[in-house]
């Protein structure tokens, strides 16, 4: 049965065996087909971080015409602060219009605990669908919801005939999943099942004429981002899709029109394309992020490939790189031999580090938000292009352990997540945000705008080297003494 | 009421005593929590907060239990025990604060069992029950407070002069650390040691001496009351309850009635009063020209939660001679307190009586404001009596609404997403002055 049958998406810690603590080096993960850590591994000290319910909110509330009813406690749902700017400046860079994200809340209280929370949710879904005439209701369940029984699924059942928006019930109790990727199974799991039914409306939807593409967005990407990929996916000749942030839910029914589906970072999209595959025979092709100069070509050759455009793509790449390697020449004295401190998501950790590699950086330590076995090749690509063994961390944020590794190490520039930048700041090291959708990170355009941020940051870091002088990290002297990865607990077995 | 509320002005009690535990000295929480609740406080930090996330132990550094289903099965104490263990290994705190949350406080986690034993043992260690469900980051920062006055800080011999401030919650107040020091400004006037537990000159040695204050004020009509209600039980200290005093007027009335409730000589009081205005009004002045010829008086709505909207709607009206025209109050409030509030707005010495609404949904808030304003549109014609030139006070979420209406805005309530903040304040008379510079500076930007 497929998952999307199922009312839930399932763990990605059992479907992909994924995991979020190891400690070691390169060495280690690069050819061992995730024999390096324990799915599931944990830790007898942990820090908070995020989880599952941060980036679902990123995605849904891109989505015009749709609200987010979130079905939880009132703090649930309030990180949509922060995200709301990416949702203003992502309605504006593509439609020229600034547009809050709309979310509420039910704000279950004591009284909901005790006597169910399903009634108010029934209310909420009727009033906001009167008061606001969304085409989508989220319909989110918070940590509460899980705990007390509320079923989001069988509400929304009930109350789809009454209501003229589509409701899709997402799932997202934080403490089901440690690996907070499964936020985007959760979320393609609700647009999978509702949006890309034949309906009478869409049944008549032509196919487009050209070759035509969906290039996934879950959210990891800004527009600028997107233009490029577009640039280069339109230089081949072909009709480019975008899915599914920021996509018109009218236009969600396309995705089952496309010719192939182009992931830009397998930790994203597998869920999804492998449901396009199955139920709509759309193929896929889902490799790496495009970031980087040689990553950027080998994603191109895999469409093309597809294409049957082998000989243009080649030229095109070549034209490409030419034009890129001259541009980057004035930055490179500057960067060689520096040292470089990379932690992200997998994907676009490893990828990064590929290309600061490129750019003449001496790559001296890597850290991965979680690990799973898609990742595999491209430890190995970095295996081979840095020629040098360094310490290695599968951390869900963890900034203790980043800490102790930062003064081991001394990069010269660390880069790091949105949220993740202030330790190694605080430590007095240069560093570029290696995640933030209003920057550009992908294609040939991504490496160039990043080699010039590394390039500005290097001149003059001076904020931080001055905080560091007179702010201290909240970890006692002794933890420095220790090594970085005491407290991750080794299993009985390795792997599998 | 609603059955749910619209981009809520706040976070949960979990949230609230996250921001508050960072706030202290060398303040550590420890959650008993999911592995998210960390992460969704720093990002409603940095979306909500004026930029301000975090402090010494604040985002993703905070220690957690990360509890998962296995917990939620089968108890989560045994991984908390584990987990502060290892927590007074790793991280290096002053007093640490066990904080729970929706999932912990649901199974029901005996916490006190856990944290106990190690305050027996001199371990600085408290905890508090902040299950998000209870309610929002006020009562979060209400509860911290009760924890502490509970078990950290003991009943000692009254200090005559001494006053606690509470009312200002850390970070959802988005200028808490100005506001802070604004208020203490003001009373160190009256030569009194003040306790402000949470800007960077407070210790948590003074924090500890709380129980010996002769007064505790309360800078809010909401906000810190239960706290001022425990420390009368626990402590014997009397408390008083007031504005947040903004610009002026209202400082003056701060002065009188703290002079009062502590039968201060009320010569010295009037006295501090007169050279404050002085003060005040001699800063003032070298914008007279400008204020009366660019013709800078404005209709105003003014949202924000009851401490915010009271004030600034009285500072506007009061202080600088707009005319606040709407005040929507965002928290949620029982009838009591919003007759109380009611009250006070109707009680302007201006003449101007503003529109008051209780609501905390953006959206109808922007509604009824618009209403308000269409319903003073006039006729049409030649001749129309409008209310423009206008200004919204609000928060980021009002733009739409200052759009709308042709208005100037500017963010001051929680969320602030469009502006930084570092310890910009605007309590006392000289918070007054930080008001109208950064009003009237959003009104000039283009000029």
């Amino acid at each position: 049965m497929s998952n999307f049958e199922q009312k839930e998406p399932p763990r990605r810690e059992h479907r992909l065996h994924a995991c979020i603590a190891s400690g070691g080096t390169l060495a280690d993960m690069a050819n061992r087909k995730m024999k390096c850590c324990i799915p599931d591994g944990e830790r007898s000290f942990s820090q908070n971080s995020i989880c599952l319910l941060l980036p679902a909110l990123g995605m849904m509330n891109s989505i015009p015409n749709s609200v987010v009813l979130m079905h939880g406690a009132v703090g649930c749902g309030s990180s949509a602060h922060g995200g709301n700017a990416a949702v203003r400046a992502g309605n504006v860079h593509r439609w020229g219009a600034v547009k809050d994200g709309v979310w509420l809340s039910t704000a279950l209280d004591e009284r909901d605990v005790i006597c169910g929370g399903e009634e108010k949710l029934e209310e909420a879904i009727r009033e906001v669908d009167r008061r606001y005439s969304p085409t989508i209701i989220f319909v989110v369940a918070g940590c509460v919801p899980g705990i007390i029984g509320d079923d989001i699924d069988s509400v929304a059942q009930r109350l789809q005939s009454e209501v003229s928006a589509k409701l899709l019930p997402v799932h997202c109790e934080g403490f089901k999943t440690k690996i907070w990727a499964t936020a985007y199974d959760a979320v393609y799991h609700a647009l999978g099942r509702v949006m890309l039914q034949e309906t009478s409306e869409n049944i008549s939807t032509e196919k487009p004429k050209k070759p035509t593409v969906n290039l996934m967005n879950v959210s990891s990407m800004g527009r600028i981002d997107e233009v490029e990929l577009e640039r280069l996916l339109i230089a081949l000749g072909l009709n480019v899709n975008i899915f599914p942030v920021f996509a018109k839910p009218e236009k969600m029914y396309s995705m089952t029109h496309a010719d192939l589906s182009i992931s830009t970072c397998p930790t994203h999209d597998d869920y999804m394309l492998t449901y396009l595959k199955e139920k709509y025979n759309i193929p896929y092709i889902i490799k790496h992020m495009p970031i980087g100069i040689s990553n950027t070509g080998e994603w191109l050759r895999g469409v093309a490939e597809f294409f049957g455009l082998t000989n243009e793509v080649e030229e095109f790449i070549k034209e490409e790189e030419v034009e890129l390697k001259k541009a980057l020449e004035e930055f490179k004295p500057l960067f060689s031999g520096k040292k470089v401190f990379v932690s992200a998501g997998e994907f676009r950790a490893l990828s990064t580090a590929i290309l600061l590699a490129e750019l003449g950086f001496e790559v001296v330590a890597v850290r991965s938000y979680h690990h799973d076995e898609f990742a595999d090749t491209e430890y190995e690509k970095l295996a081979k292009i840095t020629a040098k063994d360094f310490p290695l961390n599968i951390a869900n944020c963890q900034p203790f352990e980043e800490a102790n590794l930062l003064r081991r190490v001394k990069p010269d520039i660390f880069l790091g997540h949105m949220n993740g930048n202030a330790t190694a700041a605080k430590l007095g090291v240069a560093t570029t945000v290696i995640y933030n959708v209003g920057l550009q990170f992908v294609g040939y355009q991504g490496a160039y705008q990043l080699a010039r941020r590394l390039h500005r940051q290097l001149t003059n870091p001076n904020f931080n080297q001055n905080i560091s002088k007179w702010v201290n990290l909240p970890y006692s002297q002794g933890w420095y003494d220790q090594d970085p990865f005491t407290y991750i607990k080794k299993g009985e077995a390795q792997g599998e | 009421m609603s059955n749910f509320i619209e981009r809520p002005r706040f976070t949960c009690a979990l949230g609230g005593a996250m921001a508050t535990v960072t706030a202290l000295p060398k303040g550590v929480p420890i959650l008993h929590a999911p592995s998210g609740c960390a992460g969704n406080h720093a990002w409603t930090q940095a979306g909500g907060c004026g930029l301000q996330v975090g402090g010494y132990c604040g985002g993703l550094s905070i220690p957690g239990s990360n509890v998962q289903e296995k917990e939620v099965v089968f108890g989560g104490t045994e991984r908390l025990e584990e987990q502060i263990n290892n927590t007074l290994k790793v991280m290096d705190g002053d007093l640490y604060v066990v904080l729970t949350s929706c999932v912990t406080d649901i199974i029901g986690d005996d916490v006190a069992s856990v944290v106990r034993p190690l305050r027996d043992k001199g371990i600085d260690i408290i905890h508090a029950e902040t299950g998000g469900f209870k309610g929002n980051s006020y009562l979060g920062y209400e509860l911290v407070l009760e924890s502490l006055l509970g078990t950290y800080i003991s009943k000692g011999k009254t200090k005559k002069g001494s006053v606690n401030v509470w009312g200002i919650a850390p970070y959802f107040d988005v200028f808490w650390r100005g506001n802070l020091e604004g208020i203490r400004n003001l009373l160190r006037k009256l030569d009194l040691e003040v306790n402000t537990f949470f800007t960077i000159d407070d210790s948590l040695a003074g924090i500890q001496q709380a129980g010996s204050a002769e007064l505790n004020i309360v800078v809010s009509s909401v906000i810190g009351e239960k706290t001022a209600e425990i420390s009368r039980e626990i402590h014997g200290i009397p408390y008083l309850m007031t504005d947040l005093p903004i610009g002026p007027a209202a400082s003056d009335e701060f002065l009188r009635t703290v002079g009062s409730a502590l039968h201060l000589d009320q010569e010295f009081v009037e006295k501090v009063i007169v050279q404050e205005n002085l003060r005040y009004y001699q800063l003032l002045e070298p914008m007279t020209d400008c204020f009366n010829d660019m013709d800078l008086q404005r209709y105003a709505a003014v949202i924000g939660d009851s401490n915010y909207a009271v004030s600034i709607a009285r500072f506007l009206s009061e202080d600088l001679g707009w005319l606040p025209e709407v005040v929507a109050i965002t928290d949620v409030l029982d009838e009591e307190k919003q007759s109380f509030i009611m009250a006070r707005l109707t009680s302007l010495t201006s003449r101007v009586t503003p529109k008051i609404i209780f609501a905390d949904n953006s959206t109808e808030i922007a509604g009824q404001v618009k209403e308000h304003w269409a319903n003073q549109q006039g006729k049409g014609g030649k001749y129309n009596n409008p209310l423009t030139p206008a200004f919204v006070v609000g928060s980021s979420l009002d733009r739409p609404l200052a759009t709308d209406l042709g208005a100037a805005h500017l963010s001051v309530s929680f969320p602030v997403a469009n502006r930084a903040v570092i310890d910009r304040g605007y309590t006392g008379y000289h918070g007054g002055l930080r008001l109208i510079e950064d009003l009237i500076s959003t009104m000039i930007i283009n000029r």
